[in-house]
């Protein structure tokens, strides 16, 4: 089956701040990272903060431009579209947003904000977009006599709720969510959680789904990539990886999840990293991990790993298989 | 001692009710206007501004004596009851005079504020959307327009285009607008990196829906700040031309130029200086009252 969405190669840089006459630097941001994710499917995105995982999201949906590499959407190449290209697709490719009071307009009211999209797209009449705003407010659980009032009235979930009926409105087939629980408390998180699961249900919707809190990620997703400086280090089926990950920085990050008990194996076997993330201006040379990994060989100082199929899943070390 | 779950007492399911919502619902305007009433000084200058403006306006129509009608055998009379401020030197009355200049000076105040309103929205609000090297020119014509003194502009043009009211607006426009346009390209600059923003470019929304009703709209507590203190800042600059003796000119009257004409009889007929001046500091009170208040109102940390 064809997939939804497939990337090749991305590459996103940014320009930093340098003074006239000093050479100019870049943080990479999103250093060649390649996957696809097919329809109905979830890809979840994990990775310390600034590992570029949320650039990765707004990349995909041109947000920002590309700097390399390619994206298909269904099997066409999107990279090179412009505005006005990209904008029969921005109803088909849509976003959920890490901070529910951020991202709604103050000045529009819950039906002016799920209409929008509708009213941008010249979809409906007057009269059957009111029907479809009320059935996506029943939808997400919110209740339809709220319709008039505004954004700040709101609690967190809701006001999250408010976001997806808005990205609803569309009938969009695949979805970036940038942290979408990260702003909620844990109850509203497993609210939103099941929303977005009962959606895919129903709607066979494509997500990438970027988060820190692994738990989450792992109930949601069927697919997982593990990000470090840019790089996607490891993917693979979710369960597989929670249960055996291969890359070490993988088993760090799986490990660092708190367990209830604290005397168990788990607790034992933590394996913390040590020294900080190097600078994504500066990416170390060879793996971008070895300045922390405690494997590393000299060829991991100097040649960097490609993703490479070890056992049913992708890893990019050239120790993967033998840890 | 008691134990955890003796310190509450559970809901009964049924009563549960995570949807309501126990605040009253209210739109941005209602609650703006609200918050502006609960300020005294805020609403005394806003009915002293609504009285002046309507016996300005309703005042010469209803007065037995034209603006401009002459009679030199009641020249210089004290107030009466006929002449309420009494008359000038020209024999008209100065009750008369007084409203009609009143008029001119609020007409002068508002027409030019709102044309420098919409100037200064377009170009700061595309100046800081665009962003980049555009923006940057932008910003250097401000600085270039903006490093000449206003009354060197608008001296030149009243000698350019002749002491009317239109040259006086036209002179008071040609950087007034400067100041509404750094406002609002500061506001757009902000507001644009906001994921409101973001989430409406991803929705597909266009560039000027993105800026007129997702920015521009959040940005309308500075702009009418902004726009209600430029106001008086006009009317008094009209005032100063024509006290000068360049502004609007006889018979025409605005209440700079009837200051100056009480100015030469100043220690005979000290009366004839003391009305327009009153109505000027009333009106310019007024409208700081007023500006004060509506920042307060519109500033969404005075929310309680």
């Amino acid at each position: 089956m064809e997939p939804v969405i497939q990337v090749e190669h991305l590459e996103k840089k940014f320009r930093v701040k340098t003074g006239l006459f000093e050479e100019k630097q870049y943080v990479r941001a999103v250093n060649d990272v390649s996957f696809s994710i097919e329809k109905g499917k979830t890809l979840g995105i994990v990775g310390e903060s600034g590992c570029g995982k949320s650039t990765l999201g707004r990349t995909i949906l041109k947000i920002y431009e590309p700097d390399g590499g390619r994206i298909f959407y269904q099997g066409t190449d999107i990279t090179q579209y412009n505005m006005s290209q990209m904008h029969p697709l921005r109803q088909k490719m849509q976003m959920i947003f890490q901070d529910p009071y951020a991202s709604l307009n103050p000045r529009y009211t819950v039906g002016e904000t799920i209409c929008e999209p509708m009213i941008i797209y010249n979809m409906y009449t007057k009269a059957e977009r009111m029907e479809i705003v009320q059935q996506l407010m029943e939808t997400v659980g919110l209740k339809p006599d709220h319709i008039r009032r505004y954004p700040h009235e709101f609690s967190g979930g809701q006001r999250q709720r408010i976001g997806i009926a808005r990205t609803l409105a569309l009938n969009p087939e695949f979805i970036v969510c940038d942290e979408p629980f990260s702003a909620l408390d844990v109850s509203i998180q497993a609210q939103i959680i099941n929303l977005l699961e009962r959606i895919q249900d129903e709607k066979q919707i494509s997500y990438i789904v970027v988060a820190h809190d692994l738990n989450a990620v792992r109930h949601i997703s069927h697919d997982i990539g593990v990000m470090y400086l840019g790089h996607l280090v490891e993917t693979g089926p979710a369960d597989e990886i929670y249960e055996r990950p291969l890359h070490p920085y993988t088993q760090a990050l799986i490990s660092s999840i708190p367990v209830a008990d604290p005397g168990a194996q788990g607790m034992m076997n933590r394996k913390i990293l040590q020294g900080e993330v190097p600078s994504p201006i500066h990416v170390p040379s060879g793996c971008p991990f070895h300045t922390r990994c405690r494997y590393c060989t000299e060829e991991c100082r100097t040649r960097k790993p490609e993703l490479a199929d070890v056992g049913g899943r992708k890893v990019a070390c050239h120790l993967a298989g033998r840890l | 001692m008691l134990r955890p779950e003796e310190y509450f007492e559970p809901l009964d399911p049924a009563e549960k009710n995570e949807e309501y919502i126990a605040m009253e619902s209210k739109s941005f305007a209602r609650d703006t206007w609200e918050r502006f009433c609960a300020n005294k000084r805020a609403v005394a200058g806003l009915i002293l501004l609504a009285v002046i403006a309507v016996i300005a306006f309703a005042g010469p129509l209803l007065s037995p004596y034209p603006y401009d009608g002459m009679d030199t055998s009641i020249a210089n009379q004290g107030p009466s009851l006929a002449h309420w401020f009494g008359t000038d030197k020209m024999g008209r009355d100065e009750f008369t005079r007084v409203l009609y200049g009143a008029r001119i000076s609020l007409m002068i105040g508002f027409v030019a504020t709102a044309a420098n309103m919409v100037i200064g929205i377009i170009y700061g609000g595309i100046a800081g959307y665009v962003g980049g090297v555009a923006d940057n020119i932008m910003v250097r014509v401000m600085d270039v327009v903006q490093s000449i003194p206003a009354m060197i502009y608008m001296i030149l043009i009243m000698l350019m285009l002749g002491s009317n009211v239109y040259s006086v607006m036209i002179g008071i426009c040609v950087n007034g607008w400067i100041n509404m346009a750094r406002i609002v390209r500061g506001e757009v600059r902000t507001l644009k990196e906001r994921e409101f923003a973001t989430a409406a470019f991803v929705l597909g929304a266009s560039r000027k829906r993105i800026l007129f009703k997702y920015l521009m709209v959040n940005a309308v507590g500075p702009i009418i700040v902004t726009a209600t203190l430029m106001v008086p800042q006009a009317i008094f600059n009209e005032a100063f031309l024509s006290f000068i003796g360049i502004g609007i000119s006889a018979p025409q009257a605005s209440l700079g130029t009837l200051a100056q004409d009480a100015k030469m009889m100043i220690s005979k007929y000290p009366m004839l200086m003391v009305y327009p001046v009153l109505v000027i500091c009333l009106v310019i009170f007024a409208l700081n009252f007023v500006g004060e208040g509506l920042e307060e109102a519109l500033n969404p940390k005075g929310r309680d």
